[in-house]
């Protein structure tokens, strides 16, 4: 065995062996999640639902898609999420400076800013709900600081719910970007900066000529899940508003489960769920093709 | 000289913005602890209630009465572990070939892999339900576990750290003879342990907070785990503000504590999941 040519040690059998490890996993990997994507194909073709006889119907559930209101409103309500992207980064690059500080408990406070990411969404959902309720402690306390008139009803008014949900969803993902923000500080090394200083370089040229460029893949990688997770927002929408008042929330992920569990068209939520799936498939080629420049890869 | 009091102006500045930033994320859940402990408080009275002005633990008295809390959780831990268990087991199993091995293909079933992370989870929940029905799998813990007992992140997570192994490793076991499964188990696995503490703790997490999925295929309430739970209890009693207070409490004391004993390991593996 140990006398084998490097050749024959790579080839057949060392296939064979690394098939067998993998099977498992891929037959797993193959049933939920290739499987999915594969079969919604033929599925979008049909009326499939739980009423009625199966028939094979072409393109008729695209053709409708296109001319469902509702689904051209839930696009553009997903696409409106992603104002929440640039937010989210601002907000949690300057926490992450914030506590990239060494002072006594620091520690804490980046636990404490953590917390809100490992609680469900139901529950933090919940809380929101109430605090932002009409009678609920923001509007009472804007309105004692005197910010505000007349008590708004964030989630219940067509003008606020989706800016305010988007509010939630960064709330509750601000620590997790943090912490990589934090990590991708933590990486540039102090001597270059001192060197900088040193050469007579001023705080802000530090941070522009050093800082920001260092940080630009860690940008990349939150920027690309931020952007990822906002189109693809669900469980904060469904929880709160169920896409209500009117069509206000209703985002594309909400749309294709509600055809899906909630209207039985299995056929047309297949249909609506291939749809998006090709529109953020291109958006991400597209992101991708912008970055190769910078050669970074976001895993 | 000048400098001293300059510098303890920058250190009140800081401390005065860390904890602004502090009460901003803490404050929605140590306002819904002081709800849940003022049994009677309407949430909505004006002027609000935020500080609890008596404590009584009469609301976790009547919830726990109520819904059958250890059971829920029952439910949620067996869920979490069976998570847990099967995505550390299958995803060392396939990452460890796409890391150490040469063979042919193998490049383009990494390739396929993550090509599907930028598919969205939304369009094949439809399918999967239907896949999991025809295994007959319906109202079980399976059928909650299953479709992500294995996911591609954390193959991935596991072929970065299988990748980190020294190539000498492999190779000494071979010249002592040992099998390909041998060396997987007794000297690859041993080395790549953070990363198994990671997707360990993600998955924890993920199933702990997961509530739409359960909702859907399991057909009794009793099964639910406790985010779910959490949810019926919102849908069935959304005027008792106290219970469904204490009842969130319930839900994220938990999750919190599991938090704070393994923030270190956690902690790293979300950082370490962007330089890989």
């Amino acid at each position: 065995m140990k006398k084998t040519p490097f050749f024959s040690r790579f080839g057949k059998s060392e296939a064979s062996v690394a098939w067998l490890f993998m099977t498992p996993g891929l037959i797993l990997l193959a049933l939920f999640v290739f499987w999915p994507i594969i079969y919604s194909v033929p599925l979008a073709l049909t009326n499939y639902s739980v009423i009625g006889k199966t028939e094979f119907v072409g393109f008729d559930n695209f053709v409708k898609a296109l001319q469902d209101k509702s689904f051209i409103t839930s696009l553009v309500n997903s696409l409106l999420y992603v104002i929440v992207v640039p937010f989210i980064q601002i907000f949690s690059i300057l926490m992450a400076i914030l506590v990239n500080s060494n002072v006594k408990g620091i520690k804490i406070f980046r636990t404490a800013y953590y917390i809100p990411v490992v609680t469900s969404m139901v529950a933090v959902a919940l809380i929101w709900g109430w605090l932002l309720n009409q009678n609920g402690v923001i509007n009472y306390v804007l309105s004692s600081v005197g910010l505000m008139q007349e008590k708004i009803t964030w989630l219940s008014n067509k003008d606020t719910a989706l800016w305010t949900l988007m509010f939630i969803t960064m709330w509750k993902g601000l620590g997790y970007y943090m912490m990589i923000y934090l990590a991708g500080l933590q990486s540039i090394p102090k001597d270059l900066v001192e060197a900088a200083m040193i050469d007579g370089a001023n705080r802000a040229q530090t941070i522009r000529k050093i800082t920001i460029p260092l940080l630009k893949p860690y940008v990349f990688f939150c920027t690309l899940i931020s952007l990822m997770a906002a189109i693809r927002v669900f469980d904060e929408v469904f929880i709160l508003t169920m896409g209500g008042p009117g069509d206000a929330t209703l985002t594309s992920s909400l749309y294709i489960y509600q055809q899906g569990f909630q209207q039985f068209n299995f056929g047309y939520s297949s249909a609506l769920g291939l749809i998006v799936s090709v529109m953020i498939a291109a958006l991400s080629i597209v992101i991708f093709r912008f970055n190769r420049k910078g050669g970074v890869n976001p895993y | 000289m000048r400098k001293k009091p300059l510098r303890v102006l920058k250190l009140i500045a800081l401390y005065a913005a860390l904890i602004l930033f502090a009460i901003f994320m803490m404050g929605p859940f140590l306002w819904i602890l002081s709800v849940s402990l003022m049994p009677g408080k309407n949430v909505f009275s004006s002027p609000p209630a935020i500080f609890p002005t008596f404590i009584d633990f009469d609301n976790y008295v009547q919830v726990w009465n109520y819904m059958d809390f250890p059971r829920y959780l029952m439910n949620t831990v067996i869920i979490a572990l069976m998570g847990v268990v099967m995505n550390i087991f299958f995803s060392c199993l396939t990452a460890y070939p796409l890391a150490v091995f040469r063979f042919k293909g193998r490049d383009l079933i990494f390739a396929l892999l993550v090509a599907t992370m930028i598919i969205p989870a939304a369009a094949g929940m439809v399918v999967n339900y239907l896949t999991v029905k025809a295994l007959g799998l319906m109202g079980g813990f399976l059928a909650v576990v299953l479709p992500s007992a294995v996911t591609v992140f954390n193959v991935f997570l596991m072929r970065q750290a299988f990748m980190g192994m020294p190539h000498e490793l492999r190779d000494s076991g071979k010249v002592d003879g040992a099998s390909e499964f041998r060396i997987w188990l007794q000297l690859s696995l041993p080395i790549v342990k953070p990363a198994i503490a990671v997707i360990g703790l993600l998955e924890f997490m993920g199933m702990w907070n997961s509530f739409l999925w359960p909702m859907i295929v399991l057909n009794d309430t009793k099964q639910y785990p406790i985010a779910s739970a959490l949810s019926f209890l919102n849908g069935q009693f959304s005027y008792n503000f106290g219970w469904i207070a204490a009842g969130t409490v319930i839900s994220v004391i938990p999750i919190i504590v599991v938090f704070l004993c393994t923030q270190k390991y956690y902690m790293e593996g979300v950082s370490g999941a962007v330089k890989g």
